[in-house]
């Protein structure tokens, strides 16, 4: 072949090479297009129907700020590095607590990677928690926690399949707010904020029923889209926006506000945590549970452990005689001696005992002979399946104090509950104003009240957070008594409590 | 405003002590490059010979550099400019001006300190666009020169070397300089634009305040209008004079105009944004919870170091010293509520105060005590409440009173030989005060704001220039785009200067450079000491001596952090004569030599001779 052939195909060659190159780059890249009125839109490359399928386009993860697009491009390819040497500028300038510079360098980061959550809560934490603690005047603190709150709220708009930050939101607005020193101050404050409510009417105003929204918003989100709250358990995420209520409920009546509108609060708070115990969580059990659902469990079990034992009547208890046939003599001893008279090694021996005297229902079934075998292993599958059920519901419950609360909110509804509540808050407002006698007046009939209420709900003695909240109030009518010189009452109409719940108040 | 490494000699100490080690530096390089000169001409030509080459070219140069025509230089600048112009430099303007364009959409008028921001935004990049300019100018203009063979027809014509090259760095420098002044003046009416702003107030706004006894008629207090994301506190006296209180860092004049039985509030553009506050900065010394004197005061642990702490309700004392407080510097007509201290002090908390009642924490307070350091009178002057990120101003009264009844007059009694010393005390136990040594400086008037940021330009001018001469030098031997690396490097290099003298030093987190190295590729953590053997050993002895070479670059190269006045005009001082003085000087103390390296490269090089 001659040079000047050669050279031909070989120019033809590269042609081809490109052809395939442009071809396959297009397969892989083509971005997709969205259809009018007569072209139908394209899906685009496998790349741009990946991303759309695992929703990490642009467009899917929240509005684009052309800003931050500019600077994306400006940077050649070298956001990963910008964003790093951003990020370190970003920690030097918080070390010399250089607000200004911080800012700037934050909002940089953000701009450069919207999509980057992490910036978007360490600013804001910076901002509400940290920056604003370096200022003595509340109203300077306030300000430097709505700062954070504003700026989060700046990173929902690039990141609406995000929960996280809603629920961030829900969480500055509620506690920080709400759960300061300042809380007394920062709500009043948060209240008169018309910047940051708009239009929304004075008496939704509350910091509480504001976060309870944001929560709600992060619920939704996470129901609607189906994405998950990373780094959350589901257990804690969903009770955030029904304890809001509660928490609104309690501040109402902190603030003072009784009657109708705090039992409206409380019923609320009853009704939210109903919806709280309907809801599907997931447990790392691998099964989904209600929590309002532990009873409905267990009473299955029962009446499934009953049937069982109806199949062979006086079974378990002759399976318990032979147990307790095969029991040491020391065993047998440790276990009738009553529990408070067992030396040391004999509560481990009485332990043993117990554990071996123990009749499971499989065990009940394996030994039930004859055609009722296979109903009697069925039925004890069964009857263990509801009793872990109901066993992994009541764990989850220990961990948000489920039954508390629910039993709370329908206390709390209650005339007598109420008017305790106002009379002891009466008696704080007479505290304050040095009206000793008053106080201890009002304090006496609270505390009566309270007597009342805890006659008719013997299970609030029983709760250590009703008990320490209760044990303060006793303190602060000690502290009267002793102010007036007067003795603290021999038979206390409230001594239960103090039993209970330790005499340090 | 933070000044880390100030330099805080006087200019008419700092100039001969700088003169001499310049001289000594310069002596010892000339010496050194002349004796490698001998040397390599010898090896071709004998010993002999080789003195009687270099003694020609320095005579050479001598001769040249005495004759010198300015004509002919500024033939040869004007020739630069139209070849910088056909070059396209009007490009970077056009750059500069989308920039700025967009600028709106990342500065944040709203926030804390929108001034800082704005500034520190037009200055900062005014400059990277002037020294890229400047580098790429520079390097490439001989380079394609030579390689064009434009320059065998200019070295044809009468003219020596050193005009070529000082035709070079005039031309750009003037190219430069033109740009930098139409930036400069565009950045000016982008932040004066920028940050102008005026709020509302309507009667509707106000409502009555009593703080003062029933009896007394109230006072009118308010929110004004939101703009640039806040709002100003605005109070009417009953006699009808209002104030509008300060937020980011301004506040505006309020006029209030009465007609027809209506009021109407007229607030000003901001005040106090854009100033240029001129500083008598004193020195500090710090006392101990005893009195006795120390060198230091507490550390808090805070990470930065920059501050020193005093305890509160002990004898911790930081003492200034000021000089020169005369009558003259502070006449009463100017100051006449007394002698102005602007204070950023720091708290830290060992405890945050009642919380029960956040309402009414009443901040920690200090006191301000003038002594007079010849006769150790001393009388307490303020007692205030430390405010924190921001700049409080406190004033001390000239005449003052003892505990025992006495009046003494502050500069008759208290400042000897214009020196004076004023004494911080944290009054609260347990809290404590953190202060550096420009934290409490007297504010001895107000410079222009205009000039102070045509002076923060002038910064950038002398960086320019040195990037040019630098980027020149490389040029007479290098190729283009080796002669844009080279000055690169140099540029990077006196970027971080300082961090390469504390990596020479051995005093950053993580080793020397083989070290760091080592430490990324295992993914170690900086804190943890390496594993002893053989590897870790040598390492650390080839950083022993990298760390000589850093020194060497670290001291050579110039520090153009040190050269950018960005900070004074953002965070609003004024910058001395003194300051652009040392600059200015060290500037020329760089240009001297570079300039001559540059000629001897382009006088050995075959195509200029």
């Amino acid at each position: 072949m001659s040079p000047k052939k050669r050279s031909f195909w070989r120019k033809i060659a590269y042609l081809a090479v490109i052809a395939v190159l442009l071809g396959l780059l297009s397969w892989l890249g083509r971005p997709s297009t969205t259809g009018t009125d007569r072209h139908q839109g394209s899906p685009g490359g496998v790349l741009a129907q990946l991303r759309e399928k695992e929703q990490l386009s642009q467009t899917g993860l929240g509005q684009i700020d052309p800003a931050g697009e500019t600077i994306k491009l400006a940077t050649l390819g070298l956001r990963g590095i910008a964003a790093n040497i951003l990020w370190e500028k970003a920690n030097r300038y918080k070390m010399k607590k250089d607000w200004t510079n911080l800012s700037a360098t934050l909002e940089q980061i953000t701009r450069l990677q919207p999509n980057f959550i992490s910036v978007w809560r360490f600013q804001a934490w910076n901002l509400a928690y940290n920056v604003s603690a370096e200022f003595d005047d509340f109203r300077e603190r306030y300000r430097w926690v709505i700062r954070g709150i504003d700026f989060l709220k700046g990173g929902i708009k690039y990141n609406q399949r995000e929960p996280r930050l809603l629920w961030d939101v829900g969480w500055f607005i509620s506690q920080k707010i709400g759960r300061s020193d300042e809380r007394k101050q920062f709500r009043r404050l948060f209240k008169a904020d018309d910047d940051f409510h708009g239009d929304r009417p004075v008496a939704l105003r509350d910091n509480w029923l504001v976060g309870k929204e944001w929560f709600e918003r992060a619920e939704e989100l996470v129901d609607s889209l189906g994405v998950t709250m990373k780094g959350m358990s589901p257990l804690i995420f969903r009770s955030d926006a029904p304890m809001c209520q509660m928490n609104y409920a309690e501040a109402l009546e902190t603030d003072g506000t009784f009657g109708e509108v705090a039992r409206g609060a409380w019923i609320g708070a009853a009704k939210e945590w109903d919806r709280y115990g309907s809801v599907d969580i997931p447990t790392s059990y691998g099964v989904n549970i209600r929590l309002s659902e532990q009873e409905r469990f267990e009473k299955i079990a029962k009446e499934l452990v009953e049937k069982l034992e109806a199949l062979q009547p006086g079974l378990r208890e002759k399976i318990i005689q032979e147990k307790r046939a095969k029991l040491t003599d020391a065993q047998r001893e440790a276990l009738a001696t009553p529990l408070k008279d067992r030396a040391e090694d004999q509560h481990k021996l009485a332990a043993e005992a117990t554990e071996a005297l123990k009749v499971t229902n499989e065990l009940l079934a394996r030994r039930i002979t004859g055609p009722k075998r296979k109903e009697a292993l069925e039925l004890a599958k069964e009857a263990t399946e509801a009793q872990q059920r109901a066993d992994v519901i009541r764990r989850y419950r220990q961990v948000v104090n489920y039954t508390y609360w629910g039993d709370r909110a329908k206390i709390e509804q209650e005339n007598d509950t109420l008017s305790a509540r106002k009379l002891i808050y009466q008696g704080d407002q007479a505290l304050a104003e040095a009206d000793l006698t008053a106080a201890r007046d009002f304090y006496d009939r609270g505390l009566a009240t309270w007597r009342k209420v805890l006659d008719r709900f013997p299970v609030l003695i029983e709760d250590n957070t009703f008990g320490s909240d209760m044990i303060e109030v006793i303190g602060r009518y000690r502290r009267i008594l002793d102010q007036l010189d007067d003795p603290f009452p021999k038979n206390f109409i409230l001594q239960d409590v103090i039993d209970r719940h330790g005499a340090s108040g | 405003m933070v000044l880390e490494h100030a330099e805080t000699l006087p200019l008419e100490i700092w100039f001969p002590l700088a003169l001499l080690k310049w001289l000594l530096v310069l002596g010892g390089v000339s010496v050194a490059v002349l004796m490698v000169g001998w040397l390599s001409v010898s090896i071709h030509h004998g010993p002999v010979a080789g003195i009687r080459i270099v003694g020609r070219l320095l005579a050479a140069m001598v001769g040249d550099m005495s004759h010198i025509s300015p004509r002919r230089v500024w033939a040869l600048s004007w020739l630069a400019v139209r070849e910088s112009i056909r070059r396209r430099v009007m490009v970077v303007f056009a750059v500069f001006i989308v920039i700025l364009l967009f600028a709106g959409w990342f500065l944040d008028p709203g926030s804390t300190n929108p001034t800082r921001l704005y500034l520190s935004f037009v200055l900062t990049a005014t400059s990277y666009l002037v020294l890229l300019l400047a580098l790429f100018l520079s390097s490439l203009s001989l380079p394609a020169d030579i390689k064009s063979k434009t320059l065998h027809t200019v070295v044809t014509k009468p003219v020596r070397p050193n005009e070529i090259l000082l035709g070079r760095i005039c031309g750009f420098t003037m190219v430069g300089t033109f740009l930098l002044v139409t930036m400069a003046a565009i950045s000016y009416v982008f932040v004066v634009r920028g940050l102008s702003h005026t709020h509302e107030l309507t009667d509707a706004d106000l409502h009555a305040v009593q703080y003062r006894a029933q009896s007394q008629p109230a006072v009118r207090e308010g929110l004004t209008s939101r703009v640039h994301r806040h709002r100003h506190l605005a109070t009417i006296e009953p006699a009808g004079q209002g104030r509008i209180a300060m937020e980011q860092n301004h506040w505006h004049d309020l006029e209030i105009e009465k007609s027809d039985g209506k009021t109407t509030y007229k607030l000003s553009r901001p005040r106090g944004m854009l100033v240029a506050r001129v500083p008598v900065y004193g020195t500090l010394r710090f006392k101990d919870r005893d009195g006795k004197d120390s060198q230091k005061g507490v550390n808090v642990g805070d990470e930065w170091a920059y501050r020193s702490y005093i305890e509160g309700g002990t004898l911790a004392t930081a003492v200034w010293t000021f000089d020169g407080i005369t009558k003259k510097r502070f006449p009463e007509s100017l100051f006449p509520k007394g002698l102005p201290v602007e204070m950023t002090i720091e708290v830290f908390r060992t405890y945050k105060g009642d919380t029960d009642d956040p309402e009414h924490i009443p901040g920690i307070p200090g006191s301000l005590s003038v002594r007079n350091p010849a006769t150790g009178e001393m009388v307490e002057a303020v007692i205030f409440t430390a405010r924190e990120f921001t700049t409080d101003v406190v004033y001390i009264p000239r005449r003052l009173q003892t505990p025992d009844g006495k009046v003494l007059d502050l500069f008759d009694d208290l400042v000897s030989d214009g020196k004076m010393e004023i004494w911080l005390r944290c009054v609260q136990p347990a809290q404590y005060f953190g202060a550096a040594q420009a934290d409490v400086y007297l504010r001895a008037r107000d410079a222009s704001f205009t000039l102070n940021f045509i002076k923060g330009y002038f910064g950038i001018w002398l960086q320019m220039v040195l990037i040019i001469g630098i980027g020149v030098l490389f040029s007479t031997f290098l190729s283009g785009p080796v002669a844009i690396i080279a000055t690169s490097g140099a540029l990077i290099g006196g970027v971080f200067s300082g961090f390469m003298m504390r990596l020479a030093h051995g005093e950053v987190i993580g080793g020397g450079p083989i070290e760091a190295f080592i430490r990324i590729i295992l993914q170690q953590n900086l804190v943890s000491d390496m594993e002893p053997g053989m590897r870790t050993t040598v390492a650390q002895m080839l950083d022993v001596v990298l760390g000589y070479g850093l020194y060497v670059a670290a001291s050579i190269l110039p520090a153009f952090g040190e050269f950018g006045f960005s900070d004074y005009v953002a965070y609003g001082f004024d910058i001395s004569g003194a300051v652009i003085l040392k600059n200015t000087c060290r500037a020329v103390a760089y240009l001297v030599p570079l300039f001559v390296a540059a000629y001897l490269f382009l006088k050995t090089r075959e195509v200029a001779k």
